[in-house]
C-alpha cells in the first residue's frame, strides 16, 4: 500500500511547518494549501486519503469549503479549531467534517485521529463491515447481537442497542448529537438532544464500571460522544 | 380648648365660615343661657353680680370661638342685662341714667376681655401648631437620615412636605453638573408649562418663584430650589390646595426649612455617591494594575522558558546529552500548556465580564458532565484516589454543558494543584426539588482562615502561593455559575482540606418525556 496522502488547508506557515515535520516523519505524503480556494484545487488534483482543513481561512469560510468537497468526495476531513469554538465544530462536523482536533494539539493526538479516518474511509471501500467489536472489557457481537462486559452477558434495550451500534460504527469519532438523533430516532427528532443523554446514560450505567469516570463512551463538551476504538 | 381640632388653625375657609357662623349662633345663646341663670339670681343677688354671669359667657365665647362672635356676646349682654334687669323692666328705656355708664363699663370690660382671650387663643393655637411643624420637620428629618438614594429622599420629602402643608409636590432634581436638566418628577403635580419654567427658573436663579414669593406670585404653586454648598441641585414645586395658606404668617418660611433639610439631605447623598464612585474608580485602577503585572509575569515566565529551551537546542543540540534535550523539550510542551490555559482563563475571564457570554443551556446529566471533566484531567490526576458519587435518579439540569465542565475543571484542577499527589479527592451531587448542588473536596491544607470567600476574587492567590495561575480559576467558576443563577462557596473541612460547592437551580420545566423504548 502507497504512502497516504495528505492535504493541509491552513494559512499559518508556522503550524503548516510543525504539520510538515510531523506527518512525513511518519510517513505520509504531504500538499499544503494556504487557502481555502488553493485547498480546493488541491484537493481535486490529488485524489488524497484525508484532508486536514483550518477553519479560519483568509479567503472563505474552513466550513463553506467543507461543504463544496462534500458535493463530490467522501475523503476524510479533520478539521483544526480552537477550544471554545464547540459550535462552529458542531457546524463543521454536521456538514460532512469526520473529526476535528482542538488547537492547540499534540502531534499525537491528530496522528490518532488521522489514523482513525484512514481505517474508516478503508472500511467503507471495502464494504466489509466488522461483524464483532472489541475495546477493553467491551465486546459487541454484531452478528448475534450480543453485548459481553468482561465474562458477563449485557442485557441492552432496543434503543441503546440501536445506540452503541451506531457508535461502534463509527468507532474513534466523534458524533455530534444531531448524528446520533437522526440515526436512532429518525429526522423528526432532531430538536429532543436530551434523548442522547438519557441513553448514553443508561449505556453507560450498564457498561462502565465507573459511569462518571467512562472509559468507553466518552463525552466531548458542547460537541458529541465518541467511542474509544483503542 | 384643649379639644380643639388641629386644623382649626388652618381651616379651609368653608370649614371656617361654619365655624364662624356656629359661632355667633352659640353667642346669641351663651347670652340666653347667661340671662335665664340671672333670672334665677335676681330675686336673691345685686345687679353688679348678674353681670359677673355675662362675663362669664363672654370669655368662653371669646376662647371658644375668637373675636367676631365674642363682640356680639358682649353686645347681645349688655343689651339683654338693660331689657331683662334694668327697670323698667322688659324695655330697652333706663330709667335711672347711672345704668349707661354701667352699660358701658360692662360693654368695655366685655370687649377687651374677647380681645384678650381671642388673642391668647391665637397664639397657643399658633404655639400648637409650630409645635406640629416642627414634630413633622424632625419626622421627615429622621426618614431622611436613614435614606441613602438621592431618588427615594426626594420621594420621601416630597411626601412630607405634601401632608404637612396639604399641597401636592414635585421634587426635581437637577443632574449632577448640569443646572437646567430636571431629570426627575415625584408626585401628583401635572406638569404644566408655566410651572415648569418658574421651576426652572428658581433653580436658575437659586430662589424661591411663584405662590406667595415676589416673582409671580399668582401662580398656583411656589418653587422652591433646594440649594446645596456648591450650587442648586434641584427644585421642589408645592401646590397648596388652599392657595391662602402661605398668607399665615411664618408658614413660608416653615416651609423654606423643609426645603433646606431636603436639600441637606440630597447633598449629603451626592457627597456619599461621589465618594463611593472614586472608591470604584480607585478599585478598579488598582485591579487594573494588579491585572497587567499578573499577566506580564505570568505570560513572561512560560514565555522565557520557551525561548531558553529552544534556543539552547539550537546552539548546542548536537553537544547535549538525550536526557537533557528531553527534558528541556518537556518543559517547553508543559509551559505551552501553562500559556495556553493563562490565555483560556484570560479570554474566558473577558467573556465573563463583558457580558459577551451567552449561555447555551441544554438538558444534561451532571455525571456526563462530571465524567468529561474526569477524562480531560486524567493525566494530572495520576494516581489519585477519585470517589465520585451522583444519586442515579438524578433529574437533568439545564447548562451549558461547556461551561459547568470548565468549572469542574477549575475546581479539581485547583485540588490537584494544592493538595499532595497522593491525597483523594471527592466529587459528591446531590439534589432538591430546587437545586443541584455539587462539592468538590481535598485533602490539602484548606483555605487560610478568613478567606473562604476572597478566593472567588480576580487575581486572589494565597500569600504563600508558589504554584502558578493567574488567580482567575475560582473567579471564572463564580462567573459562570451566578451566569446559571446559581451559587458558588467554600468552606473548611473540620478532618483537614476544603470543600468548594455549588448549587445549579432547576427552575426550569423538564424536557419532553422519551419515546417508549421499544
Amino acid at each position: 500500500m502507497p504512502d497516504p496522502v495528505v492535504v493541509l488547508i491552513e494559512d499559518e506557515p508556522q503550524i503548516r511547518r510543525f504539520l510538515r515535520a510531523t506527518l512525513t516523519g511518519q510517513g505520509y505524503r504531504l500538499f499544503e494549501a494556504p487557502a481555502g480556494a488553493a485547498g480546493l484545487v488541491e484537493v481535486g488534483s490529488r485524489q488524497p486519503d484525508v484532508v486536514i482543513i483550518d477553519l479560519g481561512l483568509p479567503d472563505m469560510d474552513g466550513i463553506d469549503v467543507i461543504r463544496r468537497l462534500r458535493e463530490w468526495t467522501a475523503v476524510p476531513i479533520i478539521v483544526l479549531s480552537a477550544r471554545g469554538q464547540e459550535r462552529d465544530k458542531v457546524t463543521a462536523l454536521d456538514a460532512g467534517a469526520d473529526d476535528y482536533v482542538s488547537k492547540p494539539f499534540g502531534a499525537s493526538e491528530l496522528l490518532a485521529r488521522i489514523r482513525v479516518a484512514l481505517r474508516h474511509a478503508a472500511g467503507a471501500s471495502h464494504e466489509a463491515d466488522e461483524s464483532a467489536f472489541k475495546v477493553g472489557e467491551l465486546q459487541v457481537d454484531l452478528l448475534r447481537r450480543q453485548v459481553v462486559l468482561g465474562s458477563m452477558e449485557v442485557r441492552l434495550t432496543p434503543t441503546e442497542y440501536k445506540l452503541l451500534t451506531i457508535l461502534i460504527r463509527h468507532a474513534g469519532k466523534v458524533l455530534t448529537h444531531q448524528q446520533l438523533l437522526r440515526e436512532v430516532w429518525g429526522p423528526a427528532h432532531t430538536d429532543q438532544t436530551h434523548y442522547v443523554r438519557i441513553y448514553m446514560a443508561h449505556l453507560r450505567h450498564k457498561l462502565e464500571a465507573e459511569p462518571a469516570r467512562p472509559r468507553y463512551l466518552l463525552t466531548e463538551p458542547g460537541v458529541g460522544y465518541r467511542l474509544a476504538a483503542d | 380648648m384643649s379639644k380643639d381640632p388641629p386644623e382649626l388653625a388652618s381651616p379651609p375657609l368653608t370649614a371656617r365660615s361654619i365655624l364662624l357662623q356656629t359661632g355667633y349662633l352659640t353667642a346669641v345663646a351663651a347670652v340666653a343661657v347667661a340671662t335665664g341663670i340671672s333670672w334665677l339670681m335676681f330675686p336673691f343677688f345685686e345687679l353688679a353680680n348678674l353681670i359677673m354671669t355675662y362675663l362669664l359667657a363672654i370669655v368662653v365665647i371669646a376662647a371658644r370661638y375668637g373675636r367676631g362672635p365674642s363682640v356680639l356676646a358682649a353686645v347681645a349682654s349688655v343689651a339683654a342685662f338693660d331689657f331683662f334687669f334694668v327697670p323698667p323692666y322688659l324695655t330697652f328705656v333706663v330709667a335711672d341714667t347711672q345704668y349707661l355708664l354701667t352699660f358701658a363699663v360692662m360693654l368695655i370690660v366685655g370687649l377687651v376681655i374677647s380681645g384678650l382671650t381671642a388673642r391668647i387663643r391665637r397664639q397657643a393655637e399658633a404655639g400648637k401648631h409650630r409645635e406640629q411643624r416642627t414634630a413633622a420637620l424632625y419626622a421627615m428629618s429622621r426618614e431622611l437620615a436613614q435614606t441613602g438614594a438621592v431618588e427615594d429622599l426626594v420621594t420621601i420629602a416630597a411626601r412630607h412636605i405634601g401632608e404637612v402643608f396639604e399641597a401636592e409636590v414635585t421634587a426635581s432634581l437637577a443632574d449632577i453638573d448640569g443646572q437646567l436638566q430636571i431629570t426627575r418628577h415625584e408626585g401628583g403635580l401635572p406638569v404644566e408649562q408655566d410651572e415648569v419654567t418658574l421651576s426652572r427658573w428658581a433653580l436658575e436663579h437659586r430662589q424661591p418663584a411663584g405662590l406667595g414669593t415676589d416673582t409671580s406670585a399668582s401662580a398656583r404653586a411656589v418653587h422652591l430650589p433646594l440649594m446645596g454648598h456648591r450650587g442648586s441641585l434641584g427644585v421642589v414645586s408645592v401646590r397648596p390646595r388652599r392657595r391662602d395658606i402661605f398668607k399665615i404668617p411664618g408658614s413660608l418660611r416653615q416651609l423654606e426649612t423643609f426645603i433646606n433639610q431636603t436639600a441637606l439631605a440630597v447633598e449629603r447623598a451626592r457627597l456619599a455617591d461621589e465618594a463611593q464612585e472614586a472608591r470604584v474608580r480607585a478599585e478598579t485602577e488598582r485591579l487594573r494594575n494588579s491585572l497587567l503585572t499578573s499577566v506580564s509575569h505570568d505570560l513572561r515566565t512560560p514565555l522565557a522558558t520557551i525561548t531558553g529551551a529552544a534556543t539552547t537546542i539550537l546552539e548546542s543540540g548536537s553537544r547535549l546529552d538525550q536526557r537533557t534535550q528531553q527534558e528541556l523539550l518537556e518543559s517547553v510542551r508543559d509551559e505551552a500548556d501553562r500559556l495556553n490555559r493563562l490565555v483560556q482563563d484570560l479570554l474566558e475571564m473577558t467573556r465573563l465580564e463583558s457580558g459577551a457570554l451567552q449561555l447555551r443551556r441544554d438538558w444534561h446529566p451532571i455525571e456526563e458532565v462530571v465524567g468529561a471533566a474526569l477524562g480531560r484531567l486524567a493525566k494530572s490526576l495520576g494516581t489519585r484516589r477519585v470517589t465520585v458519587s451522583i444519586p442515579p435518579d438524578l433529574p437533568l439540569v439545564a447548562i451549558d454543558d461547556v461551561l459547568i465542565e470548565q468549572v469542574f475543571l477549575n475546581l479539581l484542577d485547583n485540588a490537584i494543584k494544592y493538595t499532595p499527589p497522593d491525597s483523594a479527592i471527592r466529587i459528591i451531587v446531590s439534589a432538591t426539588d430546587r437545586s443541584v448542588t455539587a462539592e468538590v473536596a481535598d485533602h490539602g491544607p484548606g483555605l487560610p482562615k478568613g478567606q473562604e470567600a476572597r478566593v472567588f476574587e480576580k487575581f486572589y492567590r494565597a500569600a504563600s502561593d508558589s504554584r502558578r495561575g493567574a488567580g482567575l480559576g475560582l473567579a471564572i467558576c463564580r462567573g459562570v455559575v451566578l451566569a446559571h443563577g446559581g451559587r458558588i462557596w467554600a468552606h473548611n473541612l473540620p478532618e483537614g482540606g476544603v470543600a468548594f460547592l455549588f448549587t445549579l437551580p432547576l427552575t426550569d420545566p423538564p424536557p419532553a418525556p422519551l419515546p417508549a423504548d421499544a
